[in-house]
């Protein structure tokens, strides 16, 4: 079907090709403000763009698929007939590392986890979703950051994952530090609804 | 004759976006790379008198690019155009020898004033 190219079961290689290309700078600007925070460079990955079917969320968190336990936030966003959630998904091993260096002190009890996952989660999905909205030409309001739970296997997470939605587009955005074991997932899911939405946004960048 | 200019980004959009940003009127033959290892085979080929790379890119990422350039001792002036606005990547790309850093989405003004800065093409 001619101009409807992401609804198709294929993601058009030029809309996945912008689409990385506007996450990169989003990315770019979040992990700024974590490499402020967490006073490290963070590396940055080349993020990942897919259209998947809800079964198949797991693909979409490639790079956590070796972890044995993570904690994860969602927090939706809607705006501009388009809607979607953010999903942080840290790897559990990550905390001891993110107190030290936030000059947390004492015990890391899962409460203090909880309270760092969210003050990162904050700043990531913040910043992301603003260099996204100020690329694309949009206005997103997002919801309260949600717990989707500690200390989970990430199947059970997808499992946990209740979003509204059956087929997706997602970006991948994997995110480490270069010299202290910290590594989470930033997972943008964008609805099939928004699609068309999208798709007119980037063929407007193109031109 | 015209200066051989190279645009080294594994996104074709934001080749596009930087080739868009160029001066009119500036003599110019550009070569496109999708990667770093492709960006230094032209660089080497004498394709790249003036580079603007991308840093986070497959197979060969800008840092490892700005390393080759400087072991190899290509004559090119780098122009880093890159989404990874961390101080600590902007100080990393100068200190590998890059004349200047633009932060994507790369802005027309901001890139003739680099040009212009560093007597590169000055309108």
């Amino acid at each position: 079907m001619r101009g409807d190219l992401m609804s198709a079961e294929h993601l058009d290689e030029e809309m996945r090709d912008v689409f990385q290309e506007i996450a990169n700078v989003a990315m770019g600007r979040a992990a700024d403000l974590l490499a402020r925070l967490l006073n490290n460079y963070v590396v940055l990955p080349i993020p990942v763009v897919n259209l998947l079917e809800r079964n198949e969320l797991k693909m979409a968190l490639s790079s956590l698929k070796s972890v044995d336990s993570v904690s994860a936030v969602c927090q939706g966003f809607v705006g501009s007939r388009i809607s979607g959630e953010a999903l942080l998904i840290f790897n559990d091993t990550s905390f001891q590392d993110i107190a030290e260096l936030t000059e947390f002190k004492g015990d890391i009890t899962p409460d203090i986890e909880l309270e760092l996952l969210m003050d990162i989660a904050n700043i990531l999905i913040g910043a992301c979703l603003k260099g996204l909205t100020e690329q694309l030409d949009v206005s997103f309001s997002q919801g309260q950051p949600v717990l989707l739970g500690q200390h989970l296997h990430l199947q059970d997470l997808v499992n946990n994952q209740t979003g509204n939605w059956k087929r997706a587009l997602t970006i991948e955005i994997p995110y480490r530090l270069e010299s202290r074991n910290v590594d989470c997932d930033l997972l943008l899911l964008f609805t099939e609804d928004s699609l068309a939405v999208l798709e007119s946004k980037v063929r407007f960048m193109l031109e | 004759m015209s200066t051989p200019v190279l645009i080294c980004d594994d996104s074709s959009f934001a080749r596009k976006q930087v080739q868009r940003a160029l001066p009119p009127g500036w003599d110019i033959d550009v070569t496109f790379a999708g990667n770093g290892e492709e960006g230094l085979a032209a660089i080497s080929a004498g394709k790249g008198d003036v580079v603007f790379l991308d840093l986070t890119m497959p197979v060969m990422d800008g840092f490892e690019v700005l390393e080759a350039i400087k072991k190899q001792d290509l004559p090119c002036m780098v122009v880093v155009i890159s989404g990874d606005i961390q101080p600590e990547a902007m100080a990393r790309v100068k200190k590998l020898g890059a004349v200047d850093f633009i932060k994507k989405p790369v802005d027309a003004q901001r890139l003739q004033q680099v040009l212009t800065d560093f007597g590169i093409y000055a309108g």
